[in-house]
């Protein structure tokens, strides 16, 4: 999924671009937006969208990735690092419009990070498969990164309109 | 299936980066998979594939993620994979497009 070259100490490096930055005077954040689509642009449904971008929170760095693929999203969330973390996956039910969420790696239906694919099931309606590194104990950052994921959710389009 | 050149946002070093692979046909994440290099004392490594997600009947997605980890154990490494097949027709022919396409697109 993600390209890199090795450099001399046998680090992968990834380059970034920054596009844009936040107007806000107390995070300095860099954020990186691509979008890969297929030949067929008009067709949204076939697409598959990456979104990469990384925030800087209370000295700690949070990166994302988001794959939107057709009525499902994967996310990722790093904290500091790229490790994978746990997994979790989160669906809507019939006939009610109900949220299950399930551990498929790591850690428990009611650890960090279920809650937040819990709840971009609830924003978007789609099938949600969510990686998060966020350590354990951690309410404020888990919100932050939260808030950052569905803020940007909201801005690629992908949540439900309220009407 | 989607070559991504979406940069990755971390710059990371070798020994702490897991591995995770997305192959879809089906627009879809599919049945996901996770594969790791047991600890062990024996001179040849020993392998754990387990389906986490999908679709449990199907060995050739199991046979997939087992050639994936041991040619990235070959390779020196020993982070897990979590590899995640949409695939649309469970043949060997697919599974061999699968397992080189990966590894032409390696990144260990």
């Amino acid at each position: 999924m993600a390209q890199g070259n090795l450099d001399s100490n046998g680090d992968i490096t990834c380059p970034t671009s920054i596009v844009g930055e936040s107007s806000s005077a107390n995070v300095n954040a860099g954020l990186d937006r691509l979008r890969i689509n297929s030949a067929d642009e008009n067709d949204d449904d076939g697409a598959v969208q990456i979104t990469c971008f990384s925030d800087l929170s209370d000295d700690l760095t949070l990166h994302f990735q988001i794959i939107r693929l057709h009525k499902q999203i994967y996310a990722w969330i790093g904290c500091n690092s790229a490790k994978f973390g746990h997994l979790y996956a989160a669906a809507p039910t019939r006939p009610n419009n109900m949220v299950n969420v399930t551990s498929l790696l790591g850690g428990a239906s009611d650890n960090t990070g279920s809650g937040i694919a819990r709840r971009i099931v609830l924003k978007t309606g789609l099938n949600v498969v969510l990686a998060c590194n966020i350590p354990k104990d951690s309410p404020m950052l888990e919100a932050a990164a939260e808030k950052k994921l569905v803020s940007k959710l909201i801005d690629l389009g992908y949540t439900k309109s309220k009407i | 299936m989607d070559a991504s050149s979406a940069p990755f946002p971390v710059r990371h070093k070798k020994l702490s980066l897991d591995i995770q692979v997305i192959a879809t046909q089906i627009g879809s994440m599919g049945t996901t998979l996770h594969a790791r290099k047991e600890e062990g004392v024996s001179i040849h490594p020993t392998f754990s594939v387990s389906v986490i997600f999908g679709k449990r009947d199907e060995p050739v997605l199991v046979a997939c993620a087992r050639q994936l980890i041991e040619h990235i154990s070959n390779c020196g490494s020993s982070r897990p994979l979590v590899l995640s097949l949409g695939l649309k027709d469970h043949s060997v022919g697919t599974l061999k497009g699968v397992v080189t396409a990966v590894i032409a697109n390696r990144l260990w």
